[in-house]
């Protein structure tokens, strides 16, 4: 039997370890700071936050949790891409299947639905406190822009994935939606001064969100790459500025003392 | 200040470990949930194993049992005593050197043959090769060589043929040797068998493993899962009378032929088949599953989503008798409903009514017809007073120009004449088919006028003309033409209008009043608006299209898709499957169940009753037929049905080879329509089941039979399968209903010089015959006949025939009376009758004894002894 000291030392004095830790730790503001520069996923997050700042009853830690939501609806939606199929036929049932058949599939689909309401609650919640604080204040009026952009984004996430399990709630949801589309002015063809940019069913915004005239395979299909793709690929490269502009603009807006 | 931070870091510790525990606790319910809470499946398939293996071993012991009762521990011992015996014979020295020495030479036989098909099979595989490079090159020297290669194949090939019988004669040897223990050994094993069996069974029960059960049609992407829980709803025996482990009831007709492997469930029973995680999802007992699960007869009408001709269709009793009240109501006159394109209309004729009925009468019944006639199939459409007599004038204009009653009770006819009449109306079975007094119309599916009332509301002129002529006032009518005189006609009027008279009719127009043109138009108008045209025909309405939407989209008929589509908005086209939310509930949303099967039965009870503007008339049905009625709509959907499920009708059938279905021809055509024969009965699929099939009349009966019945049906009386009800009129009740006396025999056919009995029995011979019916019966040489005869009497008598047969006065009244059977039937009919009674009728209940052919001879010969003198 090797004692336990041999054993860490054993782990911890090859190659692969060191590759990946680089050095040791020890419990100083440098090796912790060096931690943090170290690390890819940290790296976008100041090394130093002032107390203030995190103070839960100034932020509500709001903007984390969002993000945080954000991770757990990535991470269940991919696993919830394996079962699902964006096609007419099969949508609804592979959504049933998820109920009834796959191992943790419902607690799979309950989250991912959960956390999206969650996430429309809690990211507008933010809006609210950043607005409260005045955090929208130079010299952050660039940020709030963006987040007010991925507030939107936000909103789209949950439109698009509402038609996904094709059912009479999606289904209309999006005829609904699509259709206020269509009375967009200039671009709507119910919309005012279409006529001036000869605007018809057939080449109007809400064509282009559908597919097509009718909520049928091809709306399903574009509104299962919206928001599976496009969307949450805008959504990151956004909140990587979000975030990043939090740091630039002189960290987390702290209360006036 | 260190103090605090150090309360607060406790605090906080406290709330990670609570978190923590509550954390891991959600997870243990997660797996825990997932792997039995939503899986209950797993619990019914370990139930039904237990209540398998009880049963198996219920029968294993049963096996025991039989297996001591039958002395098998003795015979068993004395088998292996015996078997010792052949083992120590076996095992001698002689033998053993024998049976060495034979194994020796197998082998070496063996070897020799597997050397030899060896080089058998090299030479094979170059003469292909060289056959591949000859069809490539057809170069001389490959043929030359394929020559050389075959000859060498057939030498070969015979040195292989040669050696396998040597090998074939060692194994015979040895098989010699070893057959005494064998025979033993085998004997020992079949009585293990029931044992061994019965404890595989069991073993095999053990091995079943728990898992989900799914059916996939690939084609629909159905997958049905109900058997998971039902585990055992496919077998043939149930091991347990308590849900889920039943068998399916009745499953040699509903499973036989729809193998479950292959259709699922909710074909049939509709439900939610995906879902497995409670029994009310699995059921489709919950919101916003808009089918749920259909049990018992009401599952019946999924027969209607592949079967395009349900008539007699066993397990479909209870859907056929529903169906049958759509002919009932004429819901095709008013809807669309593939297969009822050729029905008839179901109201009569109303291009001269004018001159049939009385204008008050008109008037009472447009705003009751229930008034007049508590069976009157012509629904309520809450007319008022002025629409009701708008539309009279409508009618009446078509004929003249005034509002006109006759009372018919001012008259009184000769008494002599009414009595007459009253013989007559006896005599012709009048009542068979109408009602007087509540009695009578025993021949229901010709829903024949009522004629309690009938003297307040005809003409007698027209009365005269229509006994006289039916087809001439309406060419569809189903009333038949009997042929009587015009004194015979006179005293049968005479008669109704005197019986048959409407106390509560007031007469207002006994005095013609002259029709406002203004009020002709509003009647034009309101026929129009609710429709008459659909069910009566009538005179300017003829290219009128239906009114109301139609009702089925797929089924019945499901090549008339793209016809539909045409005429009728798509949206209302299948209300057996239209999304709940799609319906209109209106006004009762709230005070009825959502769903779609009460959706229709409040329609059908109340058709007005959703919102305002409804045109659809009340048919006052009972709530029994709502319920029937109900489920037959149900069953017209638009189900996605694979093509290789549907089993088109007959007709359709037909359709699409470009056959067209049976009609009567020449001058048996015309006295169909005279007579109107189908009526009652049915000749070659075509018309009702309520008196004998004629299909092979012309085999079955003997001429001077069918003569003598179609001249007089009361002379003879064979007493059919009816038995007696009721009393047919008020004076003296008859023994039997037979046959109404048509009078045939007497006029000529049109165009023609035969009589009808001539046309009627020349068809019969020509064409209602069956290729499977003799016309003798072969004969026997070895005894004499009469000798066959008191055969056939010990036969009869020894089979108990007579508990159902009539002869004489002696025996039952479930079969036909057989007195007269030798005047009445073909001997080669009985004869095959005796053999396969259901050949002809489905739904004999005569039972099948299994009679060889001798004794089918004998038993022929005595019936056609069977002779009523008639002179």
């Amino acid at each position: 039997m090797k004692s336990l000291p041999e054993i860490t030392d054993k782990v911890k004095k090859n190659l692969i370890w060191k590759s990946i830790f680089r050095r040791d730790y020890r419990n100083t503001v440098r090796d912790r700071a060096q931690a943090v520069f170290g690390n890819v996923f940290l790296h976008l997050h100041p090394v130093q936050v002032r107390e203030s700042a995190v103070k839960l009853r100034f932020t509500w830690g709001m903007g984390g949790i969002t993000f945080f939501a954000f991770i757990i609806l990535v991470i269940t939606g991919v696993v919830l891409m394996f079962y699902y199929h964006p096609s007419i036929e099969q949508a609804y049932t592979d959504i049933k299947d998820l109920e009834y058949q796959v191992p943790y599939g419902v607690i799979l689909r309950n989250l991912h639905r959960w956390g999206a309401h969650f996430m429309v609650i809690v990211v507008m919640i933010h809006m609210f406190r950043v607005f409260m604080t005045g955090s929208y204040k130079a010299p952050r009026q660039f940020n709030w822009g963006v987040g007010v952009i991925l507030l939107v984004l936000t909103f789209l996430l949950s439109f698009t994935g509402y038609l996904t399990p094709w059912d009479q709630l999606g289904f209309w949801a999006i005829t609904v939606g699509t259709n206020m589309g269509a009375a967009t002015p200039f671009l709507g063809y119910q919309g005012p001064f279409s006529e001036f940019l000869h605007i018809t069913p057939f080449n109007d915004v809400r064509f282009a969100l559908l597919g097509g005239a009718l909520v049928g395979g091809n709306a399903l299909l574009r509104s299962y790459i919206w928001h599976c793709v496009a969307i949450p690929l805008v959504a990151t490269i956004l909140m990587m500025v979000h975030f990043w502009r939090v740091r630039k603009d002189g960290g987390i807006s702290k209360p006036q003392k | 200040m260190a103090n605090e931070n150090k309360n607060n870091s406790s605090l906080r510790v406290y709330l990670f470990v609570f978190f923590s525990v509550v954390l891991l606790a959600l997870s243990v319910w997660v797996v825990w949930d997932d792997e039995f809470g939503l899986r209950p499946w797993k619990k019914y398939q370990e139930d039904y194993k237990t209540l398998k293996h009880d049963k198996l071993e219920r029968d294993y012991k049963k096996a025991v049992v039989e297996f001591e009762r039958s002395g098998g521990h003795k015979k068993l011992a004395e088998l292996e005593a015996k078997l010792d015996k052949a083992e120590a014979a076996f095992q001698s020295k002689e033998t053993q050197e024998k049976y060495a020495r034979l194994n020796k030479q197998l082998d070496a036989a063996h070897e020799a043959l597997t050397v030899t098909q060896k080089e058998l099979r090299n030479l094979r595989g170059q003469f292909l090769e060289t056959e591949y490079y000859f069809t490539k090159t057809q170069l001389p020297e490959y043929k030359a060589k394929m020559d050389v290669l075959q000859r060498q194949i057939d030498s070969v090939g015979l040195r292989v043929a040669a050696q396998q019988k040597i090998e074939d004669s060692f194994k015979e040897s040895l098989s010699i040797v070893t057959a005494p223990k064998a025979a033993i050994q085998g004997e020992i094993e079949k009585m293990k068998n029931p044992l061994e069996e019965a404890k595989e069974k069991i073993a095999k029960n053990e091995k079943v493993s728990v898992e989900i059960k799914q059916i996939h049609i690939p084609d629909i992407d159905k997958a049905d899962r109900c058997q998971s829980c039902h585990i055992g709803i496919d077998a043939k025996s149930s091991v347990s009378s308590v849900q889920p482990f039943t068998k399916h009831p009745l499953s040699v007709i509903y499973l036989e032929k729809h193998d479950p492997n292959k259709f699922g469930c909710t074909f049939c029973h509709r439900g939610q088949g995906r879902a497995t995680t409670t029994a009310e999802k699995a059921h489709g007992n919950i919101k916003h599953w808009d089918e749920p699960m259909l049990s018992g007869d009401m599952t019946q009408t999924s027969c209607l989503n592949c079967h395009g001709d349900i008539k007699g269709l066993r397990g479909a009793e209870k859907i056929i008798k529903s169906t049958e009240l759509i002919k009932k109501y004429g819901c095709y006159s008013c809807h669309k409903i593939p297969g009822y394109e050729t029905v008839g209309d179901v109201g009569p004729i109303l291009t001269e009514v004018g001159t049939k009925v009385n204008y008050s009468w008109e008037v009472k019944w447009l705003m009751d017809p229930k008034s007049y006639s508590s069976i009157s199939r012509m629904p309520k459409f809450y007319f008022t007073q002025d629409q009701a007599e708008s539309i009279a004038d409508y009618l009446f204009s078509m004929t003249g120009t005034t509002r006109h009653d006759i009372d018919n009770t001012k008259t009184k006819p000769d008494a002599k004449l009414v009595e007459a009449g009253k013989a007559l109306w006896a005599q012709s079975r009048c009542n068979l088919c109408h009602v007087t007094g509540g009695r009578g119309g025993n021949n229901v599916k010709v829903y024949a006028p009522e004629l309690s009332k009938v003297g307040g509301k005809v003409n007698k002129e027209w009365l005269f003309k229509w006994i006289k002529n039916p087809n001439a006032y309406n060419p569809g009518t189903k009333m038949p033409r009997f042929r009587f005189t015009d004194e015979e006609i006179n005293s049968l009027v005479a008669f109704i209008t005197t019986e048959y008279q409407d106390e509560d009719m007031e007469y207002k127009y006994v005095q013609p009043v002259e029709i406002k043109p203004a009020s002709i138009a509003k009647g034009k108008e309101l026929v129009q608006k609710y429709g008459c045209y659909g069910c009566h025909k009538m005179l300017g309405m003829e290219d009128m299209v239906q009114v109301a939407p139609s009702l089925k989209k797929q089924g019945v008929t499901f090549l008339r898709n793209a016809e539909m589509r045409e005429k009728i908005g798509m949206e209302l086209s299948s209300i057996g499957s239209k999304p709940v939310d799609m319906l209109d509930f209106g006004k009762m949303k709230k005070s009825i169940s959502n769903d779609r099967l009460t959706y229709i039965k409040q329609k059908l009870r109340d058709p007005r009753g959703y919102r305002l503007g409804l045109r659809m008339p009340n048919f006052r049905l009972a709530e029994s037929e709502i319920n029937e009625l109900a489920s037959v709509l149900y069953g017209f959907t638009d189900a996605n049905v694979p093509t290789r499920f549907l089993v088109p009708s007959r007709q359709e059938l037909d359709r699409m080879a470009g056959v067209s279905s049976y009609k009567f021809t020449g001058d048996f055509a015309k006295v169909i329509a005279d007579v109107k024969c189908t009526n009652c009965h049915m000749i070659r699929g075509i018309g009702a089941d309520y008196a004998p099939d004629l299909s092979f009349a012309g085999s079955k009966l003997q001429e001077s039979w069918i003569r003598n019945f179609l001249a007089n049906p009361d002379v003879i009386r064979p007493l059919l399968q009816q038995m007696p009800k009721f009393g047919l009129t008020s004076g003296k009740p008859l023994a039997k209903v037979t046959m109404p006396r048509f009078n045939l025999g007497k006029q000529k056919v049109e165009d023609t010089n035969k009589t009808d009995v001539d046309v009627v029995i020349n068809f019969f011979q020509q064409e209602l015959l069956s290729s499977d019916i003799p016309k003798d019966i072969p004969k026997i040489t070895s005894l004499t006949l009469p000798e066959q005869i008191t055969k056939g009497k010990q036969l009869y008598d020894l089979k108990g025939c007579k508990a159902c047969h009539q002869i004489g006065t002696d025996g039952g009244a479930l079969g036909p009376n057989l007195t007269n059977v030798g005047n009445r039937l073909n001997p080669g009919f009985i004869f095959k009758h005796l053999e396969n009674a259901r050949k002809f009728k489905q739904d004999i209940v005569e039972p099948n004894y299994g009679f060889t052919e001798t004794e089918r001879i004998y038993l022929t010969n005595f019936l056609m002894t069977l002779k009523l003198n008639t002179k």
